[in-house]
């Protein structure tokens, strides 16, 4: 057939292994343009295109082993031939259903009503995981269905989560910067604070990146459907929606449908009660508001209301702010709000809360004793809950485990072996990126790809003033594993470029390998910590150790000088800074 | 019931062994001495036996993990009575074809395959379940890894500092071998010749193969030949060997090679260098106290070096009888790894089957082997007339980094004249 590119007679091989793809589908390739690299045992050998014309579908992939007349790829010839042939399946063999064990529940059996629409994957979710997986699998040549239950593509993140708030950080940033000047001879009148405008500003920026992603799903024929997604059994799903239900039939499933905000039950519900969700709308500014926990989440609505004029208490469980980060690295930021906010309560414990009529009643218990207050509103935000027991998993017959996380392995498929689960519903840490990065690798999976999570670090940023910023391996993980590990420090009081924004209660701390030398864990507090993280990401992820950071040269005077500056402070070659010797 | 955990029993010098195969699974019955699992070192595999009969209770360790002396492995509910039957096996659900299939392009994955809540569903497949996350490769590497199926955590890395690179991927891929970027030797299809059968090699080849070949290229090889007259001591041997075989007790044989290791010892004690080995940075000999001679022994599945410990403390009817248990063990695959360890110098003898020279390769890191072929009758001139004299041809190949032509000539000829006249071994 003339549609067809196979391999031509490329001498006495058999079974050579493909080592690379050149082309992608829709590519146009003139004629001899290279295809693909093959290598055998004797000599690596190209694939030309036989004629000139547009790449339709590339059936292998890379590792795959191919001989004399081996199908490589199609022309895309008007797409006629790509008509999907009708449903000619033999008649339904009776299915064993297997007598599962507990912890796996019984899939239902297929409904027998036609799909409204079939797919090759569906995504389920349209957060970053959830779209990072539809619009890979989408890449790779398969039929996508993307369900969310909001309208706008996005997820959490995008619409009420990482965007919106990092706009109103910016909002604060430049809010306390103004102010800060004015002990350096630059004095601003306080900020006309203009409420709606500022929320339309950030949900313009929300719009124009959802809008930006509708259209990323468009150009890839990416099918989205809105409503409530719930499995019907382990090929099928129904999608709920006002206007009415719709079936979609799928060979493999990707879950991404995320988490929501937890609360304690005693908590009662209450307009001046807010989740971050709410905390987002800026719906006012309240004179005194209090911050239910002490992670990153409060912890930046905290920063934005702070700057915005309102008087922050923050009770945390835990005996120190954004548990999880090292102490060393949070003590900075530690030190500015318990200057700028009114109160942080540690190890202490919210009893009791009543909305009163002007106001809410809250009381605690705690290390420092127990008391009461009332506040103008109050933020819960102690943590987030995975949506595992909202998506007929059941029916589908993946396990789900009592806090509503679903266990995968390494390519990210659960225990359903054509159902994969990425992003919040698989664990902690509830991070956007890891979510994205999972997508993929479920995607590459689902489409039969030998693809894993294979990193060694994901990094987290609290988006603070100061920002904290920590990846890989943090000091006290490194001393619970009792690892044996190496530490040094660089405090920005030695950075010029710290210094001429004002700050210089930064640290950028790094950790290593004792025995390869190897970096493994980095934290950093100051200004713009959260992009400067990345460096240390890259360096764990290629295995670089003292030498190699501190031998690249970087750009004076920049923040990320510290960062080869703590290297050298480890290699002992630092200069910027006298410390002697520890040992040998 | 007794709960036993069997733990990796000692295995020597080893650490981090793979374990390349489990034998059993929960809920099978063993007996004791069963093999359970087997590991596989550099050297040699090594099968864990169960230390009683039993039921096996859980499984901990998996295929792939690096195991060693101590890590528990699994655990055994001890026979007491009836056997307990375990919890039933998970069900397998047959692949059903689902009622009216989607149409269109199918994609790469099982259907319908019964779910399995103890792990995901791709733990199974091989490689996949492997932890790259102790690599030294980057994230591309570790990415080609997943994709051509490579183990990472079996792979040496040739880059700066032993980072394995995405060359090393395609090269693992390609079957390894050439790793020095050797040409690779042609592939022929022999079937168009005439017919085939491919039969794989044995684990013994495959394992002693790629350490063969490292010696080879990595030694800069010379082989030393002379002739040691033997007659004296083959009538010696002969007489030991007699009084050997009329032993009532436990009847043994006395070959040349127990009295060649001590002639061996005693020349080694006078050329300590050949007794030594080369520093890993090649910048200093490490020299041996000890003198434990290793012996290659010939066996169904290929050849084996067993190692006898302390040659220079031990009598020749003492090692007549250890060399006979030794090979024995070594037949029928029984050699534990500590018996396969430690030599400072090997004797590679083929007396038993002829030739007249041949060239050993050196048993890296130690630095040099000696090559033993069939004595023979021999006119020798002894300054007045032809004696028929028996002759002994012996080989020595040795590592050039270490030893120069002059030194190795003199260490043959030294031994040659001990096997000649054993008083010498006395002083």
């Amino acid at each position: 057939m003339a549609g067809e590119i196979r391999l031509p007679d490329i001498g006495d091989f058999k079974d050579v292994p493909i080592i690379e793809i050149h082309v992608k589908p829709g590519q146009s390739v003139a004629k001899e343009d290279v295809l693909m690299t093959l290598e055998s045992d004797k000599a690596t050998v190209e694939v030309p295109a036989p004629e000139a014309g547009i790449i339709g579908e590339i059936k292998v992939k890379v590792g795959d082993k191919v001989s004399q007349g081996a199908l490589l790829a199609t022309w895309a010839s008007g797409g006629a031939a790509n008509a999907p042939a009708p449903a000619g399946q033999p008649a339904a063999a009776p299915v064993t259903t297997p007598a599962a064990p507990a912890a796996a529940p019984r899939p239902a059996a297929e409904p027998t009503t036609r799909a409204d629409f079939e797919c090759d994957v569906l995504v389920l979710g349209a957060g970053p995981g959830g779209y990072s997986a539809a619009f890979r699998a989408a890449d790779l040549g398969v039929s996508v269905v993307l369900v969310d239950r909001m309208p706008t593509l996005g997820g959490v993140c995008l619409n009420v989560g990482c965007i919106p708030s990092k706009a109103l950080l910016h909002a604060a940033k430049v809010i306390d910067e103004a102010a800060e000047m004015s002990e350096h001879g630059l004095v601003f009148a306080p900020p006309k604070i203009e409420l709606d405008a500022l929320r339309n500003w950030k949900e313009r920026v929300v719009k124009r990146l959802t809008t930006g992603l509708t259209g990323l799903a468009r150009q890839r024929k990416v099918t989205v459907l809105t409503g409530e997604g719930a499995f019907t059994s382990p090929h099928t799903l129904a999608v709920r929606a006002p206007e009415g239900d719709r079936a979609v039939r799928f060979n493999c499933a990707i879950i991404a449908a995320g988490s929501e905000p937890a609360a304690p039950s005693f908590i009662p519900r209450d307009s001046r009660i807010w989740d971050s969700t709410a905390a987002l709308e800026l719906r006012s500014i309240p004179k005194r508001l209090l911050v239910l926990g002490g992670g990153v989440i409060g912890l930046e609505m905290a920063t934005v209301y702070s700057a915005l004029g309102s008087k922050i208490t923050v009770i945390e469980m835990m005996d120190q702010l954004m548990p999880g980060a090292d102490r060393d690295i949070v003590a900075p930021f530690a030190k500015r709000v318990e200057k700028r906010y009114e109160k942080v309560l540690l190890e202490t414990k919210v009893t009791w809360v009543e909305a009163l009529a002007g106001s809410v009643k809250v009381a605690w218990e705690g290390k420092a004793g127990s008391g009461e207050d009332v506040f103008d509103a109050m933020l819960v935000s102690v943590g987030r809950r995975p949506n595992g027991g909202a998506i007929g998993a059941e029916a589908a017959g993946v396990a789900v485990d009592g806090r509503g996380f679903i266990v995968v392995d390494r390519q990210m498929r659960t225990n359903v072996s054509h159902i994969f689960a990425i992003g919040d519903i698989v664990g902690q840490p509830m991070l956007a990126h890891k979510a994205a990065h999972e997508g993929r690798v479920a995607a590459e999976a689902a489409s039969g790809h030998k693809s894993s999570f294979d990193a060694k670090a994901i990094p987290a940023v609290a988006y603070t003033d100061p920002e904290v910023a920590w990846v890989g391996v943090t000091e006290t993980e490194a001393k619970a594993k009792g690892l044996a590990y190496g530490k040094a420090v660089f405090p920005w009081a030695a950075s010029g470029r710290s210094l001429s924004l004002g700050r210089d209660e930064g640290l950028t701390k790094t950790l290593w390998d004792e025995a390869s030398g190897r970096l493994i864990g980095c934290g950093i507090v100051g200004p713009n910590a959260g992009d400067l993280i990345s460096e240390a990401a890259l360096a764990i992820e290629m295995g670089c150790d003292a030498e190699d950071i501190g031998l690249t040269i970087h750009p004076h005077p920049t923040l990320s000088e510290t960062f080869a500056m703590s290297a050298e402070a480890f290699a002992g070659t630092l200069i910027d800074l006298y410390m002697p010797k520890k040992k040998g | 019931m007794a709960k036993i955990e069997v733990k990796v029993p000692d295995i020597g010098d080893f650490k981090d062994v793979p374990i390349i195969e489990i034998l059993v699974k929960p809920g099978d019955s063993v007996t004791v001495e069963q093999p359970l699992l087997t590991l596989e070192s550099d050297k040699a595999t090594l099968e864990v036996p169960a230390p009683s009969a039993g039921v096996v209770a859980s499984i901990v360790a998996k295929v792939g993990d690096k195991v060693s002396m101590g890590t528990l492995l699994l655990t055994l509910e001890a026979e007491a009575g009836a056997p307990v039957a375990a919890a039933p096996p998970a069900p397998k659900a047959e692949a059903a074809p689902p009622p009216a299939a989607p149409a269109g392009p199918a994609i790469a994955v099982a259907r319908d395959v019964a779910p399995d809540p103890a792990k995901p569903a791709a733990a199974r497949a091989s490689t996949m379940a492997v932890d790259f996350s102790g690599v030294f490769a980057g994230p591309a590497a570790r990415r080609l890894a997943r994709e051509l199926d490579i183990d990472l955590t079996t792979l040496q890395g040739t880059g700066d500092k032993g980072r394995i690179t995405v060359a090393d991927i395609k090269i693992a891929a390609r079957g390894g071998g050439g790793g020095a970027g050797l040409p690779e030797v042609p592939t022929v299809d022999f079937a168009k010749f005439g017919p085939i059968e491919t039969v794989p090699l044995s684990r013994i080849k495959r394992i002693s193969g790629p350490r063969l070949h490292a010696s080879w290229v990595n030694i800069p090889h010379v082989t030393h030949s002379d002739d040691a007259d033997i007659t004296e001591l083959e009538a010696f041997r002969k007489s030991l060997d007699d009084a050997a075989k009329a032993d009532k007790t436990a009847p043994y044989r006395v070959s040349l090679l127990p009295l060649l290791m001590k002639a061996s010892v005693a020349t080694l004690k006078a050329f300590p260098a050949f007794n030594s080995a080369l520093s890993p940075a090649k910048d200093a000999l490490i020299y041996r106290h000890y003198w434990h001679i290793g012996v290659a022994v010939d066996t169904p599945d290929g050849l084996v070096v067993a190692v006898v410990k302390d040659v220079d403390k031990k009598g020749v009817v003492e090692l007549a009888r250890e060399l006979g248990a030794l090979s024995a063990k070594a037949r029928d695959g029984k050699l534990a790894p500590t018996e396969m360890q430690g030599a400072t110098f090997t004797i590679s003898s083929l007396g038993g089957i002829g030739g007249t020279a041949f060239t050993p390769i050196v048993n890296a890191p130690e630095v040099a082997i000696l090559g033993v072929v069939r004595s023979r009758m021999a006119p020798v001139w002894d300054g007045k007339a032809f004696q028929p004299r028996l002759m002994l041809p012996l080989c020595l190949s040795y590592d050039h980094r270490v030893i120069d032509g002059a030194a190795a000539a003199r260490f043959v000829r030294r031994l040659c004249d001990t096997a000649t006249d054993m008083r010498l071994v006395l002083l």
